[in-house]
């Protein structure tokens, strides 16, 4: 009927719609990724005094927008808290993007606790009606502490089948090892300073506890911290006892029973516990 | 008839004055596009930058390091009294199933409480919200998420497994958490083209664990294959299969 006189009208205005579409997404990537405004620009510009009229003309009001990014600001620094991830910079570059597809390509540092990171990947996300999926792959890290031939190992193997996410979660739980046991180790020498000594600080992987009655004997705990293959954290404790040569004469039986009772007691009441248990029999030794 | 001709015309003026507007508007985004592209060789902005830009700027990349935390496992957003979470899975590189959990917390206490959430019923939320999450909400959630990756990752193993080998693979039974599965599985013989028949049965007893712990494959007649339980310990259900076919059947693969 008449439609099909009009119809290359309507194919071509759809076709300039979709291309208009397709320009300004293009645009506002470039915009986005190749800006990088410095703080003093964005403390200049962003002085809400200076505006008076602001034209709206469909878009949202400046104060609109600043409302926005209050509550994505507030957003983001809670998140970080909570998971123990910060981010300290990302840049990303767009390498293709169509109405239901779009490759990009990201490079983002962080820390994870104390523990540095740095990620280099392409991510392609493919929207199939109302599902979209997500796709890592070309991944590239680095981790400080890569001194571990686990470690290495561990993020190998991550790489090739792009599991960015197992990387996270297993770095999480490792990182969180190594804050537990820094605040381990300064609970105790805050509360014991004249018995606990720390050789390598907080951040060393052994502490010593020394007796207050015997000089040269001495309790060392090693506790270290590995990460195997697959990404599973393993605690290692030990203990090593320095024991000088009258003490071992008087006692030797009960001194050679006290790496063994310690490791009994990690296993039924935990690390804090048994260190404390070692400096209580420490401070009352004959 | 008259009329009818002068709608006609009327459409046709109007749908051309459409693509002339819209034929501008694609030419002036054009060479937007072409200087924006030319420009990206130089270092920051010339001008004074926009506050309204400056906003737009600063909006769009909190969004990204928000969605960027998908990647990490964990992502979410701040509700009235807690946190609104999403536990995201994957496997190989693929992003899949995610799961939601909102915590409140009580007061100032700096402890949570577990409100709605959608984890399926056999994973055990409630003991280790139980367990773990007041005191200690990071260790409740990561363990809760190697939960949810592994559960996923079993699932989404059998499930490429199927699409893989359609034909030649029949699962006999499987249940909700995929920790254990037994299913038969056919090979064709190298050279008279026949097929030999073969059972699996896996069992994966640490619920976090991402490989089996317990495996027997056998022929048809029930005699054990060590070969074959060998591989399907050590790599994924769809990879194992795939290198099933490629030793037994010589060099046929699918491609």
């Amino acid at each position: 009927m008449d439609k099909s006189i009009f119809q290359p009208y309507e194919d071509e205005i759809r076709a300039l719609e979709e291309e208009i579409w397709l320009l300004t997404e293009k645009y506002k990537d470039i915009r986005q990724e190749s800006i990088s405004f410095s703080d003093e620009d964005i403390l200049q510009s962003t002085s809400f005094q200076r505006e008076t009229q602001e034209e709206t003309n469909g878009q949202e009001s400046l104060s609109e927008l600043k409302a926005q990014l209050e509550s994505l600001e507030a957003d983001l620094p809670s998140l970080m808290k909570f998971t123990g991830f910060h981010f300290t910079s990302h840049s990303k570059k767009t390498l293709e993007r169509t109405r239901n597809r779009t490759v990009e390509k990201h490079r983002l540092s962080g820390k994870c606790h104390s523990l540095s990171f740095q990620l280099e990947f392409q991510l392609l996300e493919v929207q199939d009606n109302e599902k979209v999926s997500t796709v890592v792959s070309d991944l590239s890290i680095i981790m400080e502490s890569g001194e571990d031939s686990n470690v290495s190992k561990f993020v190998s193997s991550t790489e090739e089948c792009g599991d960015v996410v197992t990387f996270f979660r297993s770095l999480s739980t490792y990182a969180e090892w190594f804050e537990h046991r820094r605040r381990t180790f300064l609970h105790f020498k805050a509360k014991y300073p004249d018995i606990v000594t720390l050789p390598e600080g907080l951040g060393g992987d052994f502490i010593i506890l020394r007796s207050p009655k015997v000089s040269g004997f001495e309790l060392v705990i090693v506790w270290k911290i590995h990460l195997n293959e697959e990404g599973t954290t393993i605690p290692v404790l030990d203990l090593l006892p320095k024991v000088p040569e009258q003490v071992l004469e008087n006692s030797m039986t009960s001194v050679e029973n006290i790496p063994g009772s310690f490791r009994s007691a990690l296993r039924l009441f935990g690390i804090e516990v048994s260190i404390e248990n070692l400096i209580k029999v420490l401070r009352s030794e004959k | 008839a008259q009329e009818r001709q002068e709608q006609l015309q009327e459409r046709e003026k109007f749908l051309k004055s459409r693509i002339q507007e819209l034929r501008q508007r694609r030419d002036a985004l054009r060479e937007k596009v072409r200087q924006a592209v030319s420009e990206l060789g130089n270092l920051g902005i010339a001008s004074e930058p926009d506050p309204r830009e400056v906003l737009e700027w600063k909006i769009q990349k909190c969004r990204e390091l928000l969605r960027l935390f998908r990647l990490t496992g964990i992502s979410g957003k701040l509700s009235p009294h807690g946190i609104s979470l999403s536990l995201h899975t994957s496997f190989e590189g693929s992003l899949l199933d995610s799961f939601h959990l909102e915590l409140q917390e009580r007061g100032d206490s700096g402890r949570f409480w577990l409100c709605r959430h959608s984890v399926p019923p056999f994973i055990p939320l409630e003991r280790l919200a139980r367990e773990l999450l007041p005191r200690n909400p990071r260790q409740f959630l990561g363990i809760l998420c190697r939960h949810l990756n592994t559960f996923v990752g079993r699932r989404e193993q059998l499930r490429k497994l199927q699409e893989e080998f359609p034909d030649s693979v029949q699962v006999l039974s499987q249940n909700s958490l995929c920790n254990f599965l037994s299913f038969r599985y056919r090979i064709p013989a190298e050279s008279s083209g026949e097929f030999q028949e073969f059972r699996a049965q896996l069992r994966y007893r640490d619920p976090t664990g991402t490989r089996p712990d317990d495996v027997t494959a056998v022929t048809g007649d029930g005699v054990a294959v060590p070969e074959h339980s060998e591989l399907l310990r050590r790599l994924p259900l769809h990879r194992a299969l795939r290198q099933i076919h490629d030793t037994t059947a010589g060099t046929t693969t699918t491609g």
